[in-house]
Formats: C-alpha cells, sequence, structure tokens
C-alpha cells in the first residue's frame, strides 16, 4: 500500500476506525449477553434453591427437629452434569448433600454469596443462601423456628456456549458490516478526491501561453480547494506578471541592442570591402573599439536596470546597513561635480542632520548621480541644480530641481519608461540609452520608496524621491554604531 | 544614381555612405534627424532614400507617409530594428518598397539597393544591353561586342545612368543632379568631358555614335 496517498490515508483511517467499532461491538455484545444469561441462571438457581428448601420438614413432636425429604427431588435437567446441592439447618446441622460434592463448595459460615468454580472438568456457578425460613410450620409449634443455609451450583458449560454462539453472530455481522463500510468509504473517498485531479489537470494546462487557471465551478465551490486555488491564482498572476516584465525586458533589449551592433558590423564591413591602407585599418579598429565601448555601456546599464527590477519584484532582501542620507549626496554631487564644472552649473544642497536609511550606499548613488546628471545636462550654462533633504513622519524627501528646458507634457507620463527618449535629438545627442530614469524608479521602489517628476516646459523639472523612514531603532543604533557611508 | 540615407546614427549612416560610394559608385547624401530628410528628399531628385524609423524630430514612417502623400516616387529601403511581422506590413503598406532589420549585412543593402534602383527604372536584368553593348551593374563591367572596356568611375556613372533609360533625352542638369551628391561643386562642363571620353572608349570603328548630343536638350543612348 503506498503510504502518500490520500486515499489510502483515509480509507486506512475508516478500516482502522471500523475495526474498533467491530471489537467493541463484539466484546459489549459478549459481555452484556453473558451477565443477562448468568442473571437469568441465578434467577433459576435462587428459585431451585428455593424448592429445595421446600423439601425440609418438621419431625412432628420433635421440639423443631427438621429432615430433608429426598424422595421428593426433581431428576436432574443435564444428567452429565446435575446441579450440586447441599441444605443444613441453623440447629440440626447438614441436612443434605449431593453426590460427589466437592471440596471447593465447603464454605465457611458467612453471608449469601455468588462464585464460580470449577468441578471435574465442568465450569460452574454456585450461590449461598442463608437466613431461608422452613415452609412447613411443624405440628403445636412451640419451638424457635429453624434457618436454612442453601448451597447451589449449576453447571455453566451450556451458558458459555451461549454465548460464544452470540459472540460470533455479532462478529459475522459486524465484519459484513464493515465491509459494506470500506466499500463505501473507497467510493465516497474516491468521488471526494475527484476535484482534486481535475484542478490538477487544469493546473497542467497553464503555460506560458496560457497563464488561465479555469476551475470548473463544482471544483471551485469546494471549501476545503478554496484556498488552494486561490493561492495558485495568486502565485500565477505573480509568475505572469515577473514573466511579461522579463519578456518586455528582453524584447526591448534586444532591439536596443540591434543598432549598436549594426554599427559595428557596418564598420567591419565596409572596411573588408577592398583594400586599405594602414592608416584606414586603424581608424576602423578605434571606431570599432569605440561603437563596442557604447555596446559594453548598454549592456552594464541593462544589467543594472535587470538586477534593480529583480530586487524591487522580491521586496529587496540583502544584508544592508544603515547609511546616512546627506553623506550619499554628498558623494553623488562629489561624483557629478566634474559634469557640472564642464556645464558651468552650479549644485545647491540645502539638508542638515543625520538621516539614517538601510540601504547600499551604492544604490541610493546611482539614483542620486542619475538624477543630478540629467539636471545637469538639461540645465542652461550658469545656472544652479538644487539639492533638497528633508524628512515628515513617514518619510525621508530628497528633491532635485532644476531650470532646465524642462519635459513636455508629452514625455512627463513616460520618462520612467525604460528605454523611454522624449526628444530623440536631446537625448541621443547627450549620450543617453533612456535607462537612467528607469534604474532610478525600479532601484527606488526595491527600497519601497516612489519616485516623481514634476516639470513647466522652459521653466525648470523637480524630481522627487521619497524613502520610507525607517524605525526609531535605527535612528537609535545610527547614533551609537560608527556611520557606514561610502566615502 | 544618387542616395539619401536618413540616419541618426552618424556612424552607421556613414558606413552605408561609403560602401555606397565605394562599391556601388553612387553619389550619398547623408540626413541625421526626420525633418532634414524630409527636406532633403523634396529638394533632390534621389533614386533611392535609405530610411532608419528611429529618428529624432519625426520618425522614419511619418517621413515616408509625407513623401508618398507628395507624390514622391523614389522607391525607399527601411532600416529598423524590430523584426515583428505586423510592423513590417505597416510599413510596406504604408509605402516602404523593402526592409532590413538591423543589424544587418552590407552585401545585402548593397544588393536590394541595386534592385530597387533598377525596378524603378524598368528592369528586372542587372544586365543593361543597347545593342551589342552590355553593362553589368552587379560587378559593374561593360562590355561591347565581347569585348571588355575600361571605364573610370565617374564615366561608369554616366553611362549606367543613361543605360537605366536607353533612347530617353538625359538632360545635362539630371546627369548633374544624378550623379553628385549635395556637398559636390556642380559644373556642367565635366560631363561632356566624360561623353567624349566615353564615346571615345565605346567605339568600335564605326561612324555612328552610340552616344548621341541633341543641342539643348541633352543626350541619348541609343543603337
Amino acid at each position: 500500500m503506498r503510504r502518500n496517498s490520500i486515499q489510502n490515508r483515509l480509507l486506512s483511517a475508516v478500516l482502522l476506525s471500523q475495526t474498533l467499532l467491530t471489537v467493541g461491538l463484539v466484546l459489549t455484545g459478549v459481555a452484556y449477553t453473558y451477565w443477562r444469561l448468568l442473571s437469568t441462571l441465578d434467577n433459576g438457581m435462587q428459585s431451585h434453591a428455593l424448592r429445595v428448601a421446600a423439601l425440609v420438614r418438621y419431625i412432628d413432636n420433635s421440639n423443631g427437629k427438621v429432615y430433608f425429604d429426598n424422595s421428593l427431588l426433581p431428576p436432574p435437567l443435564d444428567p452429565e452434569h446435575p446441579d450440586l446441592f447441599a441444605v443444613s439447618a441453623s440447629r440440626s446441622g447438614l441436612l443434605y448433600r449431593s453426590q460427589d460434592w466437592p471440596q471447593e463448595l465447603d464454605l465457611k459460615p458467612g453471608p449469601d454469596l455468588h462464585w464460580n468454580l470449577e468441578h471435574a472438568g465442568v465450569p460452574y456457578h454456585a450461590l449461598r443462601l442463608t437466613q431461608v425460613k422452613i415452609l412447613d410450620r411443624g405440628q403445636g409449634r412451640s419451638f424457635r423456628p429453624q434457618t436454612l443455609t442453601i448451597v447451589y451450583a449449576s453447571p455453566t458449560s451450556h451458558l458459555i456456549q451461549q454465548v460464544k454462539a452470540a459472540g460470533s453472530y455479532i462478529a459475522l455481522i459486524s465484519l459484513a458490516l464493515m465491509i459494506i463500510a470500506l466499500g463505501i468509504a473507497f467510493w465516497g473517498v474516491r468521488r471526494g478526491l475527484q476535484p482534486l485531479q481535475t484542478l490538477a489537470a487544469q493546473a497542467g494546462m497553464v503555460s506560458t501561453q496560457n497563464w488561465e487557471l479555469s476551475v470548473p465551478p463544482e471544483v471551485e465551490k469546494i471549501e476545503e480547494l478554496r484556498p488552494l486555488i486561490e493561492s495558485m491564482t495568486q502565485m500565477l498572476e505573480r509568475l505572469r506578471r515577473s514573466f511579461d516584465l522579463q519578456r518586455q525586458f528582453l524584447a526591448s533589449a534586444a532591439h536596443e541592442l540591434k543598432t549598436p551592433v549594426a554599427v559595428l558590423k557596418s564598420t567591419l564591413q565596409q572596411t573588408l570591402q577592398r583594400p586599405r591602407t594602414n592608416q584606414e585599418y586603424e581608424d576602423a579598429l578605434e571606431n570599432s573599439l569605440e561603437d563596442l565601448g557604447r555596446l559594453e555601456q548598454l549592456l552594464q546599464w541593462m544589467l543594472r536596470l535587470a538586477r534593480a527590477e529583480q530586487w524591487a519584484q522580491g521586496a529587496l532582501r540583502r544584508d544592508l546597513d544603515i547609511v546616512d542620507l546627506p553623506a550619499t549626496w554628498a558623494e553623488a554631487i562629489e561624483r557629478a561635480q566634474p559634469l557640472a564644472d564642464a556645464n558651468r552649473t552650479t549644485i545647491l544642497f540645502l539638508g542638515n542632520g543625520q538621516l539614517p536609511f538601510r540601504a547600499d550606499p551604492e544604490d541610493l548613488q546611482l539614483v542620486w548621480s542619475n538624477l543630478l546628471e540629467n539636471a545637469i545636462r538639461y540645465s542652461p550654462q550658469g545656472s544652479t541644480v538644487e539639492v533638497k533633504l528633508d524628512r515628515n513622519r513617514e518619510s525621508f524627501i530628497a528633491e532635485v530641481l532644476d531650470h532646465g528646458v524642462g519635459i513636455s507634457a508629452n514625455d512627463l507620463p513616460h520618462i520612467f519608461e525604460r528605454f523611454y527618449r522624449g526628444d530623440g535629438s536631446r537625448t541621443r545627442s547627450t549620450g543617453g540609452f533612456g535607462l537612467g530614469l528607469a534604474i532610478a524608479r525600479a532601484l527606488v521602489e526595491a527600497y519601497g520608496g516612489s519616485i516623481q517628476a514634476e516639470s513647466q516646459p522652459g521653466q525648470g523639472t523637480r524630481m522627487i524621491v521619497r524613502l520610507p523612514a525607517g524605525p526609531k531603532k535605527i535612528s537609535a543604533s545610527l547614533e551609537n554604531a560608527p556611520l557606514n557611508t561610502a566615502s | 544614381m544618387r542616395v539619401l540615407i536618413v540616419e541618426d546614427e552618424r556612424r552607421l549612416a556613414e558606413n552605408i555612405a561609403r560602401s555606397l560610394r565605394e562599391v556601388a559608385g553612387y553619389a550619398v547624401d547623408l540626413a541625421a534627424d526626420g525633418p532634414q530628410g524630409l527636406h532633403l528628399a523634396s529638394a533632390n531628385p534621389y533614386d533611392l532614400i535609405i530610411l532608419d524609423l528611429m529618428l529624432p524630430g519625426f520618425d522614419g514612417r511619418q517621413l515616408l507617409v509625407q513623401l508618398r502623400d507628395s507624390g514622391q516616387q523614389t522607391p525607399v529601403l527601411v532600416l529598423t530594428a524590430r523584426d515583428d511581422k505586423e510592423s513590417i506590413v505597416t510599413l510596406l503598406n504604408a509605402g516602404a518598397d523593402d526592409y532590413l532589420t538591423k543589424p544587418f549585412d552590407l552585401g545585402e543593402l548593397l544588393a536590394r539597393s541595386k534592385v530597387l534602383i533598377r525596378r524603378a527604372k524598368g528592369h528586372s536584368s542587372p544586365l543593361l544591353t543597347v545593342g551589342d553593348l552590355e553593362i553589368n551593374t552587379a560587378d559593374r563591367t561593360v562590355r561591347r561586342g565581347g569585348r571588355a572596356i575600361t571605364l573610370t568611375a565617374m564615366e561608369y556613372r554616366v553611362l549606367e545612368y543613361l543605360a537605366h533609360r536607353p533612347g530617353a533625352v538625359v538632360a545635362k542638369s539630371e546627369l548633374l543632379e544624378h550623379l553628385y551628391d549635395y556637398n559636390w561643386q556642380k559644373f556642367s562642363n565635366v560631363i561632356e568631358v566624360y561623353i567624349s571620353g566615353l564615346r571615345r572608349k565605346l567605339n568600335d570603328g564605326s561612324e555612328r555614335q552610340l552616344i548621341r548630343t541633341l543641342r539643348n536638350q541633352g543626350y541619348v543612348l541609343q543603337e
């Protein structure tokens, strides 16, 4: 029997309980039958004993002496194993005793008593009655009447046979019932498990082409299966989303990679079209290397984005240290300084105090750098880019404000989409892949935060990042522990 | 032949241009965005336009639609990074003549360009024949009566252009428009130099010239 089968487990439980029930039924039946028969026998023996007592008579004019009239004894019921009895009177002593009187029946005087014994290989039930009155009144009685003590024993072999017969009868019926019950249980379990098999068949039909788990209504309404169906549906939904994300990413990545590959390929093919001078080969190789560099850069950005999105999906389960937000900003501003200098842009930082946040400082700097570089790139020369850092009850808020060209209302809803380039001429010439803001958003969301952009075309853009302010204990540990910043 | 390439990846555009110039002997102009492409395509008589789809300004599809709306018949070869059937069908329905998906093969691009040009001029064979003159546009060889003739690059360009329209009068200005790109200083007398060079090399001893001059009209290539 396979142990790992619900059907077999259920049937084993049914079998076990049925067996217990049967055994209990047989035992109870046997005990009850035995008890009933024994009490019937007991009553019979008492009446027999009283009949025996009726055979005791007073001897006339003997001042209360008695005798036992054994001529009136009834014939034994079972000649093989006759009843045994003894009668004794309170003053006259033993009056009569059956033949083959066994020693076991000789008892010390005492109260009424029932007991079992065995005589000549035959089981007997015995009783002793005391204070039995003599029925015969005697003539002219002037004496104190005697009382009788009667010991009476009857064989119980027929009784035991009856009990055995009753027991086997009950056992037989129970066994038959048990087999029927098992059959019903088997059928019921099979029927009860049918929806599970239907569900399994439906689940087997789910694939990347068909994410729908279609559950028949008769399966869906089964209470025990409902949590399973619900969690399966939810799991499929999560899988589908993650799969779609990956597929979209793959499609757009392949699309984006095609152009740099086309450039590189065309450079090499064009060079090989005819014999060239060494200088021409050298130029072609340098161009190829340049193209390759761009391709490599694009790949790196894509990997970063993929990783950030993966973290965002899994809600970022990593061992993270506590970092100070202003310190990560200081680092990002330092890195962006050469670009700002080249564009003659001033970066203003507003914010004071420590803002402890559990994060990888590299991630935060990547987000800040992306925002800063965008702000600087789209700023007119000689303008300022303002960075503000603040907190309220539940969030840390970082704002990057530039006074540049701004983002058109058409582009604004899409700027965080991967590979989205607003006005191509602007972004391509600034060397963007359309990934920076997508990475920033994925990272911020991975930390449970949000990012949004507000823009007035011609006046500038404000990027707002909100990160969840941690519980107080992080703040406390920050005060005690040395800060882990990237600087 | 003169080709316009509308492609914002500067290096890719340059590679295609150089290849077309060196291997096919075409004059090539470059446009880096939609508006510039549309302007050049409207202002010059191109024999082929090679069009990238992802363009700054407005994209290649819009350019294509505007070209076709204005009645331009110039064949258009589209370069696209998308290779799904739907977008290709939409492109062809919008008026594109052919497409290549990136990354493509330069050799294939050249071959398709030649096909598009000769088809637009009404030829299906790469071999152009006028009487006993044979011009193979695939490998750019010229034979007359079985005899191989060696031409300079410019002489070949003139002959090929004339041979695509045998019997038609081709104005000198038309030749200039189709044989030189945008950056070239155009002097009409250089055409006369190439024509006389061609006549000399194609001469098989008879009095009759294959290329005839119609005064104040242009040239005719005819048996």
